[in-house]
């Protein structure tokens, strides 16, 4: 098995609310990504998922515990961010977009778009170069930044629902692409994310957070063979992870209670 | 075509207004001594054009807006500089442009006067004021309102300070701050004439009140249809640069 890329010792925040009460966000969370992983975080709304990833952004401090980057990187550029949106500049071309992390390293213009070209080529973005993120759909504005973020040669990728506010059909579009993607580039990545067959389709492993404050419940190991498919057959195996993961949640327990009293 | 059609759609009121006023003059329902007909107005226009006067006044009115234009500009960039950077300095200075803005600028005018002296330095003066109170208030708004978001992302890819100003700050501020510009410059000029008219021997102002006092009626309203095209015209050039700054902006006007 491959390094460690990053581990979080009992992370915890706790913030003041602006009615003066204090809030924990988070408490004791615990784990670790491999260099080259895809790890999903999963867990109920306001389970402390965004903080959590802000923090690992270096955006935020923690009020207790402790992370560390096991990479030979700068400072700052360590971790390349995806929003759910806002994730584009509006006033920078798709172009530029996609080439700002390597911009902000320094990399020569032209070195850098031959780059960021061959990425947003790959996501069929060929041809749309100097289009400005208004004229983008809410899906291709996602592609492009994902390929800002691949192409930023940060050591772990940040994703916080970078797909949540696509429709059904281009949300799946979007999740085929990024498991091709990852697969060929290998990046370490910690994607955020409430649904969980987008986890399972994308993941190496799935860490499972409880509701406030946020704490790492379980931790489930993906097995299924790669290259995975969006359309492939769920087998045994996949069933049972998808059970537990969602049991994990409370979800489950809730439904079968139902049908017993139904 | 259809840009012909456009400028007919916004075109057509205004003949319409102009055809009435001519043939009422001509027919003397308006009286022409007070109301003359357009097109002897035209006629004023080019004899004074022709003379040089309209050029001379025209300048005086526009190099005092230019130069209190200027000045309010930088004096008002510089302070939304400062009330961005210190909250302590923002709410103790709040008041005061609070009230400096809800005061008719043209009545601070003695009280300019009272400080410089009666001159051009004073009429100046005023409309730099008046510049830099809309600045101030514009950018610092338009600084504040910038989205946590980019500047997080730009920091997360490893911009520093001068870079989250320069990527983020500066480009997510313009199309506000050109706003800004256009509707200062507008003012600008609206105070000027308003001074020129109150205290001034010359500018378009002063021609107005000239014209006025002298019952020079055909100049009269030479004069007031020019101050109302030179405000136009440069609300269209900004406009035009506006365009041309933020091209990446959805153009809504």
């Amino acid at each position: 098995m491959s390094a460690c890329s990053l581990r979080c010792d009992s992370l915890g925040v706790t913030y003041r609310s602006q009615t003066g009460k204090s809030i924990c966000a988070l408490r004791d969370v615990d784990f670790e990504v491999r260099r080259g992983e895809f790890v999903s975080v999963i867990g109920p709304s306001g389970c402390g998922k965004t903080t959590l990833l802000h923090i690992l952004a270096g955006l935020l401090q923690p009020t207790s515990g402790s992370f560390r980057f096991f990479d030979q990187d700068g400072q700052n550029s360590r971790t390349a961010l995806v929003f759910q949106e806002n994730s584009l500049f509006p006033w920078m071309n798709v172009m530029e977009n996609a080439a700002f992390g390597l911009e902000m390293r320094g990399v020569g213009k032209a070195e850098r778009e031959r780059r960021a070209s061959r990425m947003l080529e790959r996501l069929g973005l060929a041809g749309r170069e100097r289009d400005y993120p208004r004229q983008l759909s809410t899906g291709m504005k996602q592609r492009v930044a994902v390929v800002r973020a691949f192409v930023s040669e940060a050591a772990v990728l940040l994703m916080d629902e970078p797909f949540a506010a696509l429709d059904r059909q281009t949300r799946m579009r979007a999740q085929q692409e990024l498991t091709e993607l990852w697969e060929s580039e290998r990046k370490t990545v910690v994607f955020v994310t409430h649904d969980v067959d987008e986890a399972l389709l994308l993941s190496d492993r799935v860490v499972v957070l409880s509701a406030s404050p946020g704490t790492v419940l379980a931790e489930y190991h993906v097995h299924m063979e790669r290259p995975r498919e969006l359309f492939c057959e769920p087998d045994e195996e996949s069933y049972e992870l998808k059970r537990r993961i969602l049991a994990s949640l409370g979800l489950v327990a809730e439904l079968s209670r139902y049908s017993v009293t139904s | 075509m259809t840009k012909a059609l456009r400028f007919a759609g916004s075109a057509w009121l205004i003949a319409l207004l102009l055809a009435c006023w001519e043939a009422m003059s001509r027919l003397h329902l308006l009286d022409p001594l007070f109301f003359p007909a357009p097109s002897t107005l035209l006629g004023t226009l080019g004899r004074l054009t022709l003379s040089g006067e309209i050029g001379r006044q025209v300048m005086y009115t526009l190099e005092r807006t230019a130069s209190g234009f200027g000045i309010g500009l930088i004096c008002g960039v510089a302070a939304s500089a400062l009330i961005t950077l210190s909250a302590r300095l923002r709410r103790a200075s709040e008041p005061l442009i609070a009230f400096l803005y809800s005061t008719p600028r043209l009545t601070l005018l003695p009280m300019v006067m009272l400080l410089v002296g009666v001159n051009n330095t004073a009429r100046i003066l005023l409309v730099a004021l008046g510049t830099a109170l809309l600045m101030m208030i514009q950018i610092a708004d338009a600084v504040r309102a910038v989205n946590r978001d980019f500047v997080d992302m730009a920091v997360n890819y490893g911009a520093g300070p001068l870079a989250v100003i320069r990527k983020v700050y500066l480009p997510a501020c313009l199309p506000q701050a050109f706003t800004a510009l256009r509707l200062a410059f507008s003012r600008a000029l609206v105070l000027t004439i308003s001074v020129e008219l109150l205290n001034c021997d010359d500018g378009l102002g002063s021609m107005i009140w000239n014209a006025w006092q002298t019952f020079a009626i055909e100049k009269l309203y030479v004069s007031i249809a020019l101050a109302g095209a030179l405000g136009l015209l440069f609300q269209w050039l900004f406009l035009r640069l506006e365009r041309r700054m933020t091209p990446w902006k959805e153009q809504t006007t």
